[in-house]
Order: C-alpha cells, then structure tokens, then sequence
C-alpha cells in the first residue's frame, strides 16, 4: 500500500520537478527551490486524482508536505 | 491623556515590559497567566486609544464585535451546511470595512470613521479564520480566544499576521523551561536589533536624509523632459528603499520579540530580503506573514480553482493569471491610489518576467556561478528598489503636486 | 536556569544601566572649543537659543547677546556681528531670536542667560510689529519651547505678580506637558512647586541638561561662512565715513529694482508678481497700542532689573515708502513707540535707541521691517560706545502695574 503511494508520488514529483527523487525520499523540496507555489498546486491536483483523496488548500501546511516522506505519510492520513 | 503610539518611544517600552515581568515569571515556572495577559492587553489597547484617538477605540470595538457575529455564525452555519454563495456573503462582509476604508479617500479628504489603527492586519486574521471554517480545518471557534488571537498586543498595529491555529497550538500550551529560554535569548538579540534597525539606522535614513534628498529631487523637477529625473531622484530610490526596510523590520523585530517574552513564535516577517536572486526569492524574505498570506490564500486558490475548471489550456497562463490578480490585490490592499495600484502591476510583471527568464535559462543550460547569482542579486535589488519608489507615492508629489 | 538568565538579560541590563547611568548622573561635559562657539554665536539655530550651555559659555567669554528677532538674520556687511569680527571689536556677538520670537520666547529661553547676565550688557532689539492684539504667536512659541529652560525656571524661587503672570501666559501657549504643566498650574496659583512634583523636575532637568551635553553640539557653519564673506567687502579701518560712503553704495546697488527700496533678492522672491497688488493698502488696519506683549516684555525688564543687566534698547522703523505703500498708520506707530518709551524710561531704561522716525533714509532698512546697510551703521555709532566705555550703573525702578490688562490696553500719546 505505501509503496504503491511512494511510486504515485514520486512520480509526480518527477514529472513536476523532472528530477528522480527515489534517493532523496527526506530532503526538502521547498527549501531547495524544487517546487515553486503552481508546482504545488499541480502537486496537490494530481495527488487528488491519482490518489483518491482530497486536500483542502488551507489543511496544505508547507512544513508537513515538504518531503517525499511526509507527502506520503500525509496522503496515508487522508485516505484513512 | 495623550495617545500612546505602539513602539514609538522609551516609555511604551519601558511600560510594556514592566507589565510583562509576572507573566514572563510565571512562564519560566510553566505556567501561562492567561487572564493576567488579557488584562495587560486590555490596559494597552485603552492606552494607545485614548486620548485624541477615542473614536478609532469606538471603531476598534465595532469592528470587532462585527467580526466576532461573522466568525461565529459562520460556524454554527458550517455545522449544518456548506453553500458557496453563505461562504462568499461572510467574506464580503468581513472585508467590508476594510473596503471602506480604502475607498474613502477617493471620494472625500476625511479619513473613514471606520477607520481605526491596525484594521487592515486584523483583516487577514479574520478572513483567513473564515476560509478555514469553510475548508473544514478550523471546525470550532472559541469566541474569547479569538478575540485573543485577533487582539494579540505585540502584533495588534502592523503584524506580522499570525494564523489561528498556529497561534492557537502556542497559546494552549506551555512552553518547556529549555523552549522557553531559547524564546528569552531570541527575543532580547531582537529587541536589541530593532533599536539599532529602527531607532538608529531608520531614524538616520527617514528623518535626517530622507528630507534632504526629496527636496533635492523636487527642485529637480523640470529636468529629464519633466519627469524630474536626476540624481537626486536615485539617490531617494535607494534611501527610501533602505528607510522602509530599516523602518519596518525594526518594528516587526519588536513585534516578535514581545510575542517570544509572551510565549507566543510569531512568525518572521523578514529575511535579509536585499540578498534575494529573484523577485520570487524576494517575496519568500520580504514581509514574509504577508506574502506567504497572500501565497496561502489568493495565489494558491486562484491557482487551483483555474486549474480544477481548467481556465487555461496552458499552466504558464494560469499562473500569470494568478500573479497577476494576487497583487493587483495587494496593491489596493495597501490603498486606492494609482501608484499602490501600478507598485502590484509592477511586481505581478516582474515576476511573470522572472519566469519566463528561468524557462529561458533552463531551456538554454544558461551557466550559473558565483559571479550569475551576484548579477542577478543586484538586479533584483535595483528593479525591488525601482518598485519601492513608485511605492513611496513620491512620484505623485513629484508630477502631480 | 539562573546563570542562562543571567546571559540572556545581563549585558541588556547592564546596557540599560549604562544608558540610564549618561543621562541621569551629572556629568561635566568638556567645554566648548573657542572656533564651534564662534560659530555658533551667529548660527541663529533654534539648538542654540533653546539650549543654555553654549549661551552660558559664550557669555562667559566676552560674548554680548544681540536679542531680537528676525532682523538679526540680515547678515549685510554692516550688520554688528561682521563689524566686530572684521574690525577685532572688544565684544563679539551672540545673536539669539528668529522669526516669532516675541518677548514671552526671549524670556522663557533665557532664563539660565538671564542669571549669567548679572551685571553684564545686552543689545535689545525691540520690533513694534511684535505688540499685536494678540501678542506672542503660539505656533512660534511652541517651535522654540525649551523645557529645559522652562523646567530651570519651575526650579527656581517663584512666587510674586511677575510670576504668576509670566506661568498664566507659558500656560496660555497650550503646548506644556506633565510636570512642568503642573509646576506651572501651581506658580500660577501662587503655590510653592515641592514634593514629589518638584523632584520629578529635578531628575528631568538633569536629563535635559545631559541630553544637551550630549547632543547639543550640532550647529551650522552658514551664517559664520556669510559673516566672512560680507566682512571681505569692508574697508580695512573702521573708519565712519569710509563705511557710510560704502553703505550707500552698497544699499544703492543692491536695491536698484523696485521703487521700495527693498533688496532685489527680497522683493522679486517675496512681493513678486500679483503678490505686489495684494498688499496694497493691507496695513492699514494694523494696530500695535494693545497688547499683551507690553506685559510680556515687562518679564524681561523685571529680569533684565533683578539682575542688574545694562540693556541697550533699539526701536528699528518700517520702510517709509513701504508703510505708506500698505497703509500702515503713522499716528499708530508713533503712538505704539510711545508707549514702549514710556515702559521704558518709567522703570529707569535710559539707553533707547529710537530709529522710528528713520524709514524714509535711503537704504537704511534692508527690506519692509528689517535694518539693512545705513540702518545697521547707525546702531553701531550707538552700539559701539554702549559696549566698548563704562556706564554708569543703571538705576531701575520697576513698577507692577505693567503686567495689569490696564496697561496692556492704555494708549500713550
């Protein structure tokens, strides 16, 4: 089940960011510029659809969405 | 009695932190005097609205009881249901005043009765408490805390704007003794820094060399074709630029530096903006409670309500779209007249440039080094500078007075 | 916990105290140096008429105050300060007044001069355009409020007419505060300032004293650069009838533009274009017979009495061709320095130096009211001799009934 969100997300992220981030699941994506603010947005769509779940804008704190471990972690959260 | 400006003088200071000791005592000792705090609160906000400005106090206590009945009903509404058109209605009603506020000074050169210090921060608190309710995040208010969030003293006349439930998780608990010392050290290098900021290197560039280089550009004004550019037009570009963050960052020093003694993180508002590389980095280091709102709540939204109904074919459109509305916003949020207008057109634009350079730049492989960041730090500099001027409404004394 | 305190709020403490320790203790500050209070002397800056450090040491130092008004700002070459520069004069001069400052500003500023003064010499520069219905211009007052000298005053032994009336007109301005309006509440009552209140006032007057010795020091070169410049211009004796020779030339040369008189620079600036036709007839309602001023230039002479100050009084006039230009009446001229003679010679000021009837010399005033070229050299044959030989001591015998409404109102013929 986490793996198979672990993929979706990455994958996303790679096609946002155009960067593989399968080795760097805990560095943070905002601290380094890797995704602006449409980045997120598209981000935030693409998991909803994807991923069955849906985030409302202002439950989209940066600090618990800033790693590829805290996404799905989040993502997990949403869909219990 | 006379009016008591937040921050203006030793006395305010003086008086402040004399009130905060018990409260600063009790925290060391894990404990938090809520209602000690509430009356300090109190007593201050009596003392800065007394005097000659008692009728901004009568506004002061209208807007607020007015956003408390919105805040509230909307809450016992949103238990029961969740229609868009309820959602819009409150937010209008809530910005209401504020709008009013601004707008009067088009029509008429008396100032809004309505009109009280503060009331456009107090603003974003309230409507931001709105937008939660209705995203669901936010399903309980308490009334008297959030009279507590919305008057929290330190922040009370130019922010830095908070966020309810980040304000919230602070207040409902009790710094560790180890948090709480870190606070205590942070909070004096802050207090002591915004002397230096404001009282010092503001006081320098605002009251001494500020005048001096607006007169020079005045008597200026028939050169460059009429549109008084010369030397001393530059020259009051960049100290203006220097005086409005020496000014205002001093003062949002203060203010986070008495929420730290008060057990309350309040956010940052700056971050050595003058070190940005883009106009986007600028906005993620200068008045970042304000940016970061207006990230969080126009910009965001706007982007994701375009995408969802797919507005725009193309993502490079959505997002000038919503740059473009998120500080055409910001521009009148700071007041209808046209240079707050064109200061929001300006920065919209240059950050619509910005992005279509890094697209450029990427598309390219342009090099990046030490000596590119350089560059493009001064740029960026220069161009915010250039903002700051139109900003400054010095233009409009310039040309039109 | 305690040490970790002790760094985050002992060096903001220790701050505090240091901060504290300069502008409450008494500190001696290092005197002046002899060029920045020459330079300082002329300044004409509010700093230094509101202040009393660089006063006090000038007059220490042969300085001899000029009081006055804005005349004291036509630095032409025969104004008093370029003639005692340029010709190594036994006094020099220390100019305090500007634009507004009326008696009631010349005596709440100086009240630590004023005790300096004891037995010393002043020049007075009266200006009849002072006494108006309603005396003393608040917005003036208030510009060159000095709580440092108001506080000094409070301070001192108060009691009596003159006091009670001098703390009713400091109230009347509107624009005191804490403390000291309260001490003034009290000297106009005729109660004693004491207690609590009077400590209050102690502590900040040592404050205002400290802050001065602090930042007091700022001054502006201007005026000493223009003294240079006109005294450049001057022959190289002081020899009266080489300077008056040059003094009509200079007027003549410098006023060739308009029919009044007036200095080219003044007139195009001030009067120029539809201004000129405005004024045409607008003075003709000025009145200067009735005034509180007439009380308020009594404070001075009570304090210029009590401390036996030798003062040599000057009554400049109006530009002839431009009083009869606005109208302004003669008769009520006449009688407005009547009645100021007559304040003065009553109570035993016997060096007045009446120029009232000398607006129509040519180029004796430098524009409408000010002195200029002729005028000056005329002060000085008075003002020389007055400071330069011994006086006789004066004789002063002061009268209250100057400070009652009845004078304030009576007309002298």
């Amino acid at each position: 089940m986490t793996e198979a969100i672990q993929q979706t997300v990455l994958a996303i992220l790679q096609d946002l960011t155009g960067e593989d981030l399968s080795e760097r699941m805990d560095e943070d994506i905002f601290e380094t510029a890797l995704l602006d603010s449409m980045d997120t947005v598209q981000m935030v769509l693409a998991l909803e659809e994807q991923l069955g779940v849906d985030i409302p804008v202002s439950e989209f704190e940066r600090d618990q969405w800033a790693t590829v471990t805290k996404i799905v972690a989040q993502v997990q959260a949403l869909q219990a | 009695m006379s009016a008591f400006q937040p921050y203006a003088n030793p006395r305010y200071f003086v008086m402040l932190l004399v009130a905060l000791v018990p409260l600063i005592i009790g925290l060391l000792r894990g404990r938090r005097h809520r209602n000690y705090e509430t009356l300090v609160s109190l007593v201050f906000i009596v003392l800065i609205f007394a005097g000659g400005k008692w009728h901004e106090g009568v506004a002061l206590i209208g807007y607020v009881l007015w956003q408390l009945l919105l805040v509230m009903g909307y809450t016992r509404y949103r238990h029961k249901a969740n229609r868009t058109g309820a959602y819009w209605t409150v937010i209008l009603a809530s910005i209401a005043p504020l709008v009013v506020v601004k707008v009067t000074p088009v029509f008429t050169v008396h100032p809004s009765l309505l009109d009280f210090l503060g009331m456009s921060y107090l603003t974003f608190k309230s409507v931001q408490t709105l937008i939660e309710l209705r995203d669901g995040t936010l399903q309980q208010v308490d009334p008297l805390f959030f009279l507590r969030f919305l008057l929290f003293l330190p922040t009370i006349s130019s922010g830095p704007i908070d966020r309810y439930r980040r304000f919230a998780k602070d207040y409902n608990t009790v710094p560790t003794r180890e948090h709480y010392l870190d606070l205590l050290q942070s909070a004096v290098h802050k207090l002591f820094l915004g002397f230096a900021y404001k009282f010092v290197i503001g006081y320098f560039l605002g009251t001494l060399l500020l005048p001096k280089v607006a007169h020079s550009a005045l008597v200026h004004h028939h050169l460059g074709g009429g549109l008084g550019i010369s030397w001393a037009l530059v020259a009051y570009m960049y100290v203006y630029s220097l005086y409005l963050f020496f000014d205002f960052a001093g003062y949002s020093l203060f203010a986070v530096s008495l929420s730290q003694l008060m057990g309350i993180d309040t956010p940052q508002n700056f971050n050595q903006p003058f070190k940005a590389k883009n106009i986007k980095d600028f906005w993620n280091r200068w008045h970042m409670s304000l940016s970061f709102w207006f990230r969080d709540f126009i910009f965001m939204r706007v982007t994701f309500a375009l995408m969802k109904h797919r507005v725009f074919k193309n993502r490079i459109h959505v997002a000038q779209t919503a740059y473009l509305i998120n500080f055409l916003v910001m521009g009148f949020w700071h007041g209808v007249t046209w240079y707050y207008i064109v200061y929001g057109l300006f920065h919209a634009g240059a950050i619509i440039v910005n992005d279509m350079w890094l697209r450029y730049k990427k598309r390219h492989h342009l090099p990046h080094n030490r000596v590119t960041t350089a560059l493009a730090m001064v740029i960026t500099f220069n161009v915010v500078c250039f903002s700051f001027l139109i900003f400054s409404g010095f233009l409009n004394t310039l040309w039109f007075k | 916990m305690k040490k970790r305190l002790w760094w985050i709020f002992g060096p903001a403490l220790c701050a505090g105290l240091i901060v504290l320790g300069l502008v409450v203790v008494p500190v001696h500050f290092s005197t002046v140096k002899s060029h920045s209070l020459a330079t300082a002397a002329v300044s004409l800056k509010k700093n230094v008429l509101v202040g009393e450090r660089l006063k006090d040491e000038a007059v220490q130092r042969d300085y001899v105050p000029f009081m006055g008004s804005s005349e004291l700002s036509r630095l032409d070459a025969f104004h008093p300060s370029v003639l005692a520069q340029k010709y190594h004069r036994p006094y020099q001069t220390l100019l305090l007044g500007g634009p507004g400052t009326q008696s009631l500003v010349q005596y709440a500023d100086n009240q630590s001069l004023l005790q300096q003064l004891r037995g010393r010499k002043v020049v007075f520069i009266i200006s009849p355009q002072w006494f108006t219905p309603q005396g003393q211009q608040p917005d003036a007052f208030a510009y060159y409020y000095s709580p440092l000298q108001t506080t000094r005053w409070l301070l001192g032994k108060r009691g009596g007419l003159a006091d009670r009336y001098a703390a009713r007109r400091l109230l009347q301005m509107g624009n005191t505060k804490g403390g000291v309006h309260q001490a003034l509440m009290n000297v106009a009552a005729g109660q004693p300032v004491q207690g609590l209140l009077r400590t209050r006032l102690q502590i900040s007057l040592q404050i205002l004293q400290n802050e001065e010795g602090l930042f007091g020091r700022h001054t502006s070169a201007k005026n000493q650069a223009k003294i240079m410049q006109s005294a450049a211009k001057l022959p190289f004796k002081d020899n009266q009838h080489q300077l008056a020779t040059l003094a009509r030339n200079m007027g003549a040369q410098a006023t060739n533009g308009n029919q009044f008189g007036i200095r080219n620079h003044f007139f195009d600036k001030r009067l120029g274009g539809d201004k000129l036709s405005d004024l045409k007839g607008a003075q003709a309602k000025f009145d200067y017979r009735r005034s509180p001023e007439y009380s308020d230039f009594q404070l001075l002479l009570t304090a210029f009495a009590k401390n036996h100050v030798q003062v040599q009084f000057v009554i400049p006039p109006v530009n002839q061709k431009w009083a009869t230009y606005t109208g302004l009446r003669s008769g009520m001229m006449t009688q407005t320095v009547a009645k100021i003679k007559t304040q003065l010679h009553q109570q035993g000021f016997m060096h007045v130096l009446d120029l009232s009837r000398d607006g129509n010399q040519p180029y004796f005033m430098e524009d409408t009211i000010h002195l200029g070229w002729r005028g000056w050299l005329k002060v000085d044959q008075t003002v020389k001799p007055f400071l330069e030989q011994r006086q006789a001591p004066p004789q002063y015998r002061l009268n209250d009934q100057y400070f009652t409404k009845t004078w304030q109102q009576k007309l002298i013929h």
